[in-house]
């Protein structure tokens, strides 16, 4: 089961790993991201940030949704990292169960215009956003998950 | 009476120094509010003051952006004008909690703001000129303690006159109350941490700590030294037996979908990775000499000087790396390079930033003698580790070293023990200082091979394992050592009454403070603002006091 998708660009870190993993009961970290998927050194370093006790995968973008729609997914309760919009709209499309993505944080980029503390935005972004809330997804802005839900469309 | 304001605000002054002094928690209330105390003639108050006032703000750690309330200015003005009108530990914190949740405010104005100087920085970078980046890192840092410094002095000059005279005529009846609503309030900071680390697997060791603290009235160091014991004891178990039976992994599922837990660092591929194990077995010899690695440790602990919001320790990385840099690139355009690269976006847990730091020393090193070497493989380990990183060492060192350092140090300087601050600094900063020095050195020296070895077999696991079953017992002994709340009914006839509290004693102690406890982290759970719950508990306190309900 899936209990959040969550765009943040440095993926498994202290906020994840001590506010979200534990509100949410998360027993399974699913990293997508197909760099990531293809560089040992990159997956070694992820695996330090791991909460004890809780499983990490880390998968493709093609493979996550292969994973995801396989029933015995189903038996986890799964927090989904990916490190940008273009990733989060590519499994939304590719996995239906996805009906909600928690923007949690985006650093400022080259051309990127910054939309709350923790959130900067590029045009393509802003166009992947655009295609997103055409599908009827709720895009939350939300670091930990004690703030309030802002709504991704009232901030840009 | 100027003098003891101005002393106060360099108390203050000093507190806020905290980003240039490794955030080593000299800010913390427990160990300003001794310094207020002495400089106003009551040290002993000022100590028990600064307990209290810990044991409230406790759960409220940074993670990452979320800023909690600003508990220097807070407890440092609470603290001064309780003193001042000859007030308790209640009346301090009643002030406090309105005061820090303010200052919290102009803070993040701040942190925002500082994003401004960004292109100053880049400008620097440009023109290779590491001392400006140095000295407008220094510069920016020195903004938050003179800006919160010339409010705490206005906020004394301006309030403590007014205060300390409306404080003279607290009715007795709102001190009582608010001395209950004051005991309840720990309540909240127990449910934060127990949010943080509260996991069934590890649940049974909170209500060991518990049992051992309510029955049996051992001290917090005696728990501690026991959860060392169990923690050494599980680990080694848990891990020897099978390997990753632990988890409850499903190995049919595993056939089909191939985990990816690191078994073979072996297999080397990818740009960061190539980057790194160059990094390890590189020749790290003779340019980068001892005495450079030291200062990149100095230098670290400014990490968070200029925190920011856009670029965050991005300026405190680039300044603790100058002393290599200069090494390194004696030309001006590749030291202008160097400094670019180092000031982009940065975050992670200061307490394990120098391992990061350590690691791209040895790699510049490498880019410096070898000019094909890519030297955007420096930048992408650093990003590749920043994350991952922070998560270990917040867990280590905000999970549970300073929560048996807190744990520690209140339960003695509630009791006017001025062991309890300084106990509280060492058992927090001598582990933290002595780590974040070694790992300059273990990072320059051996780079990514140390990770590889946490990661291959399974010490990052039983570490973080063992650190939560530690700091797990010294939360679950909390409630029953810091915590006290009675129940003041008599149940029978006036002539033989019997008093509630002592047929509660006989059954479990301590069962009203664990059952506030649980039932605000019950509320935490359930994404109730901590504000609210700040709130409802005084509330609750204050009311129970009025109608003879808790004491």
């Amino acid at each position: 089961m899936i209990k959040l998708t969550r765009i943040d660009d440095r993926l498994v870190h202290g906020q994840v790993a001590f506010t979200w993993a534990p509100a949410l009961g998360i027993d399974c970290l699913l990293v997508a991201n197909d760099k990531i998927a293809g560089d040992e050194f990159q997956k070694m370093a992820l695996g330090l940030a791991k909460p004890a006790g809780t499983r990490l995968l880390i998968k493709s973008i093609s493979d996550t949704i292969l994973f995801l729609k396989d029933p015995r997914a189903e038996t986890y309760k799964i927090l989904i990292l990916v490190n940008s919009v273009k990733d989060a709209l590519l499994l939304s499309e590719g996995v239906a169960e996805i009906t909600s993505i928690n923007f949690g944080g985006l650093r400022t980029r080259p051309g990127a215009q910054s939309v709350s503390k923790a959130i900067s935005l590029t045009p393509e972004d802003l166009e992947h956003i655009r295609v997103m809330q055409a599908r009827g997804l709720e895009l939350e802005v939300r670091q930990v998950p004690t703030d309030p839900k802002e709504s991704i469309a009232q901030l840009c | 009476m100027l003098t003891a304001y101005i002393l106060i605000t360099l108390v203050a002054v000093l507190g806020h120094c905290e980003d240039f002094l490794g955030t080593t928690l000299i800010g913390r209330p427990l160990v300003l509010s001794p310094l207020v105390g002495l400089i106003l003639g009551d040290l002993g108050q000022g100590i028990i003051i600064g307990a209290t006032l810990e044991l409230i703000f406790m759960g409220n750690i940074k993670v990452g952006a979320a800023i909690p309330p600003d508990v220097i200015t807070g407890g440092v003005l609470g603290c001064a004008f309780a003193l001042l009108s000859h007030k308790g530990a209640a009346i301090a914190l009643t002030l406090a909690i309105p005061i820090s949740i303010l200052a919290e405010m102009l803070v993040s104005l701040l942190f925002i703001s500082r994003a401004t100087l960004g292109a100053r920085f880049a400008a620097y970078a440009a023109a290779g000129d590491y001392r400006g980046i140095s000295r407008l890192h220094i510069l920016s840092g020195l903004l938050k303690p003179l800006l919160m410094g010339g409010i705490t002095f206005l906020a004394l000059l301006l309030g403590a006159g007014p205060l300390t005279a409306a404080l003279h005529h607290l009715p007795p009846w709102i001190s009582a109350g608010l001395q209950v609503a004051g005991n309840m309030l720990p309540a909240l900071g127990f449910a934060l941490l127990m949010n943080l680390m509260f996991r069934k697997h590890v649940a049974p060791y909170f209500f060991l700590g518990f049992i051992l603290a309510a029955f049996m009235h051992l001290p917090v160091i005696a728990i501690g030294g026991i959860g060392v014991i169990i923690a050494v004891l599980v680990t080694n178990g848990a891990f020897s037996r099978a390997g990753a039976s632990g988890t409850g992994a499903d190995p049919d599922f595993d056939d089909d979908f191939p985990d990816t837990t690191v078994a073979t660092p072996v297999a080397v591929s990818g740009g960061a990775t190539d980057a790194a194990s160059g990094a390890v077995s590189g020749v790290a010899t003779g340019l980068i000499s001892r005495g450079i690695l030291r200062r990149i440790f100095f230098r670290s602990l400014t990490l968070e000087a200029n925190f920011n919001f856009e670029t965050w320790q991005n300026t405190g990385y680039a300044f603790a790396l100058i002393p290599a840099l200069k090494r390194l690139y004696p030309t001006k355009e590749s030291m202008a390079q160097a400094l670019k690269r180092h000031l982009q976006f940065f975050n992670t847990s200061p307490y394990g930033c120098t391992l990061i730091m350590g690691i791209s020393t040895a790699m510049e090193e490498q880019y410096s003698k070898d000019p094909a070497f890519d030297p955007e493989s420096i930048s992408a380990v650093k990003a590749g580790l920043m994350g991952p990183l922070a998560g270990v060492f917040d867990s280590l060192f905000w999970g549970t070293l300073k929560v048996i350092a807190a744990g520690v140090g209140t339960s003695l300087a509630l009791k006017g023990n001025l062991l309890g601050p300084i106990l509280f600094l060492l058992i927090f900063n001598v582990p933290h200082l002595v780590l974040r020095y070694q790992l300059t050195f273990q990072g320059y020296r051996t780079g990514a091979r140390i990770l590889q070895k946490l990661a291959g077999n399974q010490v990052m696991d039983k570490l973080t394992l063992g650190a939560s079953i530690l700091g797990l017992m010294v939360v679950g002994a909390m409630p029953a050592t810091l915590m006290s709340i009675r129940i003041p009914i008599d149940i029978g006839p006036s002539g033989s009454a019997l008093s509630l509290q002592s047929i509660l004693d006989q059954v479990i102690p301590s069962i009203v403070p664990l059952g506030l406890t649980f039932g605000v982290y019950y509320l935490v759970k359930r994404n109730v603002k901590t504000t609210y719950l700040l709130v409802g508990l005084m509330a609750l306190g204050f009311v129970g006091s009025m109608i003879h309900l808790f004491a």
